[in-house]
């Protein structure tokens, strides 16, 4: 199998490793650069606990290949903060609750910061539409959702 | 039984660098290569150990498959390899190809939909395919190289049945295009699945309309169903019955008919073909009522 | 209403919504799960050849292939490891031995220098199959036609209050026999008969199950995995393969999810089997999400039939219920649902007449565990709509029947015991409240009906009499505590509100407590299990009985140091107070070095640490032919959920328009954490009633994966979902708490199923209530054409 060097940055860090050509880019993150945060809850795109931002926009992770993302700029949870201190999502969420056992919470949390950027203050409805392909089991929604809206409030 | 591999099974990802070098690679092995466009379909398949493809042959970044452009003497173009997510947030899609954004925003996840193309979903030639029955009522067609050139794959004979289309090995499709629309038309897509949204359809039923004075009616409606035959449906016999007569409430209830009557769903995981087909008829009675309205009835 | 049982004032920060302990590392990608572990260059990978068959003989496995492959370490089957493990029935084998008994069933493993290759390999081993016919429907398994799943069934170790039933697929049968049943019946002025079929769901954890296992030149054996059981999960793995229990330690970090998939053992000891055979290296397992569905614990189906009956007030006066369970391949640990479900079988009324047989059955089906509920939501989800249709029949409006038969202090129970206070009158109240029951509204669309539905519940932690917990505390020189316990934060939040407990007795700050993690059993105190929601009961007595004993050598080291009475001491805000002497010292000047006696004379105290435990010491065993006894559980949780929704006639679509839960937890030691597990449990309970199916056909599972298994996602969850604590204290809970994890789906489903029975006027032999089964059944009853 053919191996790539690719090169993109991480968190706003630059990387370069070398990919085979069936790596995805979860399992890069996970395996190759210790951004364990990301996490793999079904690696067909079902389930969104993979979602990482590429470009700015989210993707599932466990869809796109390591070496498509050659050049591209990747934000993943690790990525939301800024020196410690918490983007407005992160607060938003720790305060209502929206955490439970946790494992969806980095893909919602990157989904949710996609959702800001391109519409900063959206209706409960598109919330909801935006958040359709994270699962999560344990909350049944309602706080991650006031989250969202909170955090649009706070910025 | 379903033993899905933990990761992607190992094959090459190949990057051509111009259309020409990606016809040939697929053309010089053909049935272990593929195109590869968002992969939303490709790493499922190859993950179930459906497709045991040896190479993937990347053909986003090829000439004309990463641009969307409205020509208003023209029509759409939509490169092969242009997100879902960049196609409904166009304005002139959403202005003039109603149904085709509304379809689109119905696919799967707003994540998925930044990985998933069109031009995928029409070349994976699933019935279930949402976008497709909104590409053929709008008279789509493709832009495909081929080893011999390029050619133009009209959308209405491309479909042959489930996963299998009008595409030779090399073929690269590199983009959909959609004429001008009609004046005045609308459409819909309505989609029918267990959950709320983001689920594949059980159902789904496209309409368009728009007002023509050669029909006796003076509407000419068309309809597409998605998931009750082994390729996408368009009944005809629903353009034909809205056009030949008055649009009523009764010769909607016709047409919906004429739709339930010309589908053929199987029983499967996610329904049973009788629920299909009655739904058939009720989607569509629905969506037709709707764009009637729309019509400005 | 009920008494209350007066406590004294309620310390600080009990009753307060602190929030998480984990909160900051979950939101920054800090929190390490077990799939998140580092083990090196060194670690292998392990893939599980799973039995295509539902049921067949071993004939012959050759694995030479495999081992031959470069890169393969160990490839390991049955034969190697002949012990048998299981939590109250030893009927399991870690690999199959001459037997498999469903499609997933482990029949070899292997470890590998990569995933990869560890795939490879396990094509690689051939295995030669005689197919037997296979079990799938309960009620026939139980019959004697059936063939049989475990011929040895009779030889099997059990646990005394299990009645496997030798020679039958049985594996269990509970019997309440009590009052006259046959006498009842011609008192009764309605009666109604319904049949019930629960299909298999599975729990869905977001993180699927991971397993990592190592065993040194020693033979000592560590196990780091997503587990709710550690302590279990020593035990049980340590007797399989023969070892002590003291060389068997179980890492536990961050859970992404249990429900109950992550108790007992399941695919832990083949991480751990075929570590013993690579010593030395790390081993790790991780399931895909399809293996996840068939191959982990996975909730009972369930065949039920009711027979109820009341006068001409609505008053019950016998119920007659048939239960099948079907519990799978290996009902090891399922064997109990069928226990609770025969001691919870009238559900939370008052029934003098009752005869119950609740049979647990083997079939050719994946493996039925413990799930959120444990039988409870399967049971209720008939027996409460069944109590609707007999309300209809007598003409008793449903929420009316409830308040007239449902348990109050003092009530007599299904098994003979008296009922503790409980609040569940005030929860009826609380729902039909939220949700105003008895008025209509109109619907949204003319093609759409609106109903609203009601259902009760109880339940029961279901346990062995005596599991126990056991809890320390420490404190350090800053005077900040550590609290040790050996239960596991799943996401319920058991880590915070232990937390709140130990500064609550102690009399610290909240701030100033931490959780000593992950559960390590070579450092954490002993904790039966996580589950049956009895943490909060029961390991917040044992942390408080910690704190309590802290507090205690604390307060009598002041005391002797300053010749006060320990009575007159208190500990406030991390400061032991005199209120005689109104002197003061913060604990960090003394928890560690103790205080100078007087007079330059020595030293006395020393590092505080705090011991404290918990088991129950009351619960009795129970008749085997009458299911009578003096008491068969420790306290119920009770509550009522009420829903109101939207049935679409043109597709049989369901939309939940708003619900509402009211919990009789006690005690909210957190409120907040409290409603979230309502809304969570709502969540799930909705997603089962109206999605969630295995979809087994012939043994075979047809939809193992999320693309065709769906559950809830955002557009399907309600907005509006109202929760009300009612708080009537438990007797020996902390502060009067008992748990509310796990019932907070009990009543779902039934709520739904009732609600669109009021919308439409159709009821179904069982959920999913999916769009094309009510749209079908509402073709059948001629509501659509
Ligand atoms: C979680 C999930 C949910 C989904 N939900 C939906 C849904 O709701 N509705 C729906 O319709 N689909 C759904 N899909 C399927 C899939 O996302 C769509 O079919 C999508 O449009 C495929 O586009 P793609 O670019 O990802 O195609 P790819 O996977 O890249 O390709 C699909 C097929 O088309 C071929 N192909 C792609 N591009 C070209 C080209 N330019 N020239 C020639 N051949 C080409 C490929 O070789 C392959 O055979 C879902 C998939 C997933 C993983
Ligand atoms: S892991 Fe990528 S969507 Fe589930
Ligand atoms: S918090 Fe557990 S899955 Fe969302």
């Amino acid at each position: 199998m053919a191996y790539h060097k690719i090169t993109l940055t991480i968190n706003g860090e630059p990387e370069q490793v070398d990919v085979p050509s069936n790596m995805t880019l979860l399992k890069m993150l996970r395996e190759r650069l210790g951004k364990t945060g990301t996490k793999n809850g079904c690696a067909a795109g079902e389930c969104g606990a993979c979602t990482v931002m590429v470009n700015g926009e989210p993707v599932n992770s466990c869809m796109i290949l390591a070496v498509e993302c050659d050049g591209s700029e990747i934000v993943t949870v690790e990525g939301l903060s800024d020196h410690g201190s918490l983007a407005p999502i992160q607060e938003a969420i720790m305060e209502s609750g929206g955490v439970q056992c946790g494992f969806c919470t980095p893909g919602i949390l990157i989904a949710s910061q996609a959702l800001l950027n391109r519409n900063p203050n959206p209706s409960e409805a598109e919330i909801r539409e935006a958040l359709v392909g994270n699962l999560c089991r344990c909350t049944g929604y309602v706080r991650i959702i006031e989250a969202v809206q909170a955090a649009a409030q706070m910025v | 039984m379903l033993e899905a591999h933990p990761g992607l099974p190992e094959f090459d990802y190949i990057k051509p660098k111009t259309l020409a070098e990606a016809s040939r690679f697929l053309a010089d092995h053909a049935g272990e290569a593929r195109p590869l466009s968002g992969g939303t379909d490709i790493f499922v398949r190859m993950r179930d150990g459906v497709w045991k493809d040896k190479y993937l042959v990347d053909i986003k970044g090829l000439d004309g498959t990463d641009e969307i452009v409205y020509d208003p003497s023209k029509g759409l173009t939509i490169g092969a390899a242009v997100a879902m997510n960049r196609v409904s947030a166009h304005p002139d899609v959403k202005k003039h190809y109603a149904a085709l954004a509304d379809a689109v925003d119905k696919v799967a996840s707003y994540q998925l939909r930044n990985r998933a193309t069109i031009v995928g979903n029409i070349c994976n030639a699933s019935p279930a395919g949402d976008t497709i029955g909104a590409c053929l009522l709008l008279g789509g067609a493709l832009d495909v190289h081929g080893v011999d050139g390029a050619r133009t794959e009209p959308l209405a004979s491309f479909f042959e049945g489930p996963g299998s289309t009008a595409l030779k090995p090399g073929d690269v499709v590199t983009s959909l295009r959609l004429p001008l629309p009609p004046k005045g038309l609308v459409g819909r897509y309505y989609k029918l699945g267990r959950n709320k949204s983001s689920d594949l359809s059980i159902i789904g039923v496209t309409v368009v309309g728009f007002p023509d004075k050669r029909a006796a009616s003076g509407y000419r409606i068309k309809l597409a169903l998605a998931s009750v035959a082994p390729t996408p449906l368009v009944v005809a016999q629903v353009e034909e019955i809205l056009a030949a007569k008055p649009v009523t409430e009764q010769t909607i209830a016709e047409a919906a008919q004429a739709a339930m009557d010309a589908c053929t769903p199987i029983d499967d995981v996610r329904a049973s073909a009788r629920y299909r087909k009655m739904m058939a008829r009720n989607l569509s009675q629905k969506a037709l009522t709707e764009i009637w309205n729309q019509l400005g009835r | 209403m009920t008494t209350t049982v007066v406590h004294e004032r309620i310390p600080e920060p009990i009753g307060e919504s602190k929030p998480r302990l984990d909160n900051r590392k979950k939101v920054t990608g800090a929190a390490t799960y077990a799939d998140d572990m580092q083990f090196g260059s060194g670690l292998l990978y392990a893939r599980i050849l799973h039995s295509p068959h539902p049921h067949a003989l071993i004939k012959s496995i050759n694995i030479s292939r495999a081992k031959a492959l470069p890169g393969v370490k160990a490839v390991v089957t049955g034969e190697d490891f002949p012990g048998f493990i299981g939590l109250y029935l030893q009927d399991r084998h870690i690999f199959c031995r001459d037997r498999v008994r469903y499609v997933g069933d482990p029949v070899a493993g292997v470890a590998a220098t990569s995933e990869e290759i560890a795939v490879k390999a396990v094509n690689l081993i051939e295995v030669e199959y005689e197919v037997l016919e296979p079990v799938v429907n309960p009620e026939f398994g139980a019959s004697p036609d059936a063939p049989l799943v475990h011929p040895q069934l009779s030889e099997y170790k059990v646990v005394p209050f299990i009645l496997p039933q030798a020679g039958t697929n049985i594996s269990n049968l509970f019997k309440v026999r009590k009052g006259d049943v046959g006498a009842a019946w011609e008192k009764c002025a309605a009666i109604v008969e319904r049949k019930y079929r629960i299909p298999h769901i599975q729990h869905v954890p977001i993180e699927p199950h991971v397993a990592i296992a190592q065993v040194d030149e020693t033979g000592e054996v560590t196990l780091w995995g997503s587990s709710q059981s550690p302590f279990a999960q020593r035990n049980l793995i340590a007797q399989a393969l023969g070892i002590s229990q003291s060389d068997m330690r179980v890492v536990a970090p961050y859970v992404g999810g249990g429900f109950g998939s992550k108790a007992g053992v399941s695919m832990e000891a083949l991480a751990v089997a075929i570590a013993t055979k690579v010593r030395g290296r790390p081993v790790k397992l991780r399931l895909t999400r399809e293996e996840e569905f068939y191959t982990a614990f996975v909730r009972q189906e369930l065949i039920s039939y009711f027979k109820m009956g009341c006068d001409k007030n609505g008053k019950i006066l016998a119920m007659e219920n048939r239960f099948y369970w079907g519990g799978g391949a290996y009902t090891e640990y399922g064997v109990n649902v069928t226990r609770a479900a025969g001691y919870s079988s009238t559900g939370p009324y008052e029934v003098p007449n009752v005869k119950t047989d609740s049979y647990c059955v083997y079939t050719n089906h994946p493996v039925g565990g413990p799930m959120r509920g444990f039988g409870m939501p399967e049971m209720h989800t008939g027996l409460e709509q069944c109590i609707d249709d007999l309300a209809h029949e007598i003409g008793i409006d449903p929420v009316e029947i409830r308040r007239r038969n449902c348990i109050r202090e003092g009530s007599i129970l299904v098994t003979g015991s008296k009922m503790h206070p409980t609040g569940l009158p005030q929860c009826i109240e609380e729902t039909a409240k939220a949700i105003q029951w008895g008025q209509k509204a109109s619907p949204s669309a003319p093609n759409k009906r609106r109903g609203k539905g009601t259902a009760i519940m109880w339940k029961a932690p279901a346990m062995p009499p005596n599991a126990g917990s056991s809890a320390w505390v420490e404190l350090a020189e800053d005077g900040t505590v550590t609290v040790g316990l050996g239960g596991q934060d799943l996401g319920q939040g058991t880590f915070t509100v232990c937390a709140q407990m130990a500064a609550a007795a102690l009399g610290v700050p909240y701030e100033s407590v931490r959780i000593a993690t992950p559960v390590d059993t070579r450092f954490s105190p002993y904790e039966w299990q996580t589950v049956a929601s009895r943490l909060t009961w029961s390991m917040g007595n044992a942390v408080v009985s910690a704190a309590q004993d802290a507090r205690r050598q604390i307060l009598d080291l002041v005391s002797e140091a300053w010749g006060e009475d320990p009575e007159d001491l208190d500990i406030r805000n991390g400061v032991v107070v005199s209120y005689k002497s109104e002197q003061e010292i913060p604990l960090k000047d003394m928890v560690i070095y103790g205080l100078p006696k007087p007079n330059d004379s020595g030293w006395m105290g020393g590092p505080i640490r705090g011991r404290g435990k918990f088991m129950p010491t009351y619960v009795t065993s129970l008749d085997p032919e009458t299911g009578q006894g003096e008491r068969a559980v420790v306290h119920y949780t009770t509550g009522s959920q009420s829903v109101e929704l939207e049935v679409d006639l043109d597709t049989g679509q369901v939309e939940i328009l708003r619900g509402a839960s009211s919990f009789d937890v006690g005690k909210a030691i957190n409120p907040e954490m409290v409603k979230a597990q309502m809304e969570g449990g709502f969540v799930q309970g909705l997603s089962s009633a109206l999605f969630e199916e295995m979809k087994m056909v012939d043994g075979y599972m047809q939809n193992p994966s999320f693309v065709d298994y769906r559950i809830a996602t955002t557009t399907d969850a309600p907005s509006d979902l109202q929760s009300v604590i009612v708080e009537v204290p438990q007797d020996d809970g902390p502060w009067g708490a008992r748990g509310i994890g796990e019932h907070s789906m009990v009543a779902t489903a039934a709520a739904i199923a009732n609600a669109i029975f009021d919308a439409v006027g159709i009821r179904m032999e069982g959920p999913p209530f999916s769009a094309e089964k009510i749209y079908l059944a509402m073709l059948d009853a001629g509501i659509v054409e």
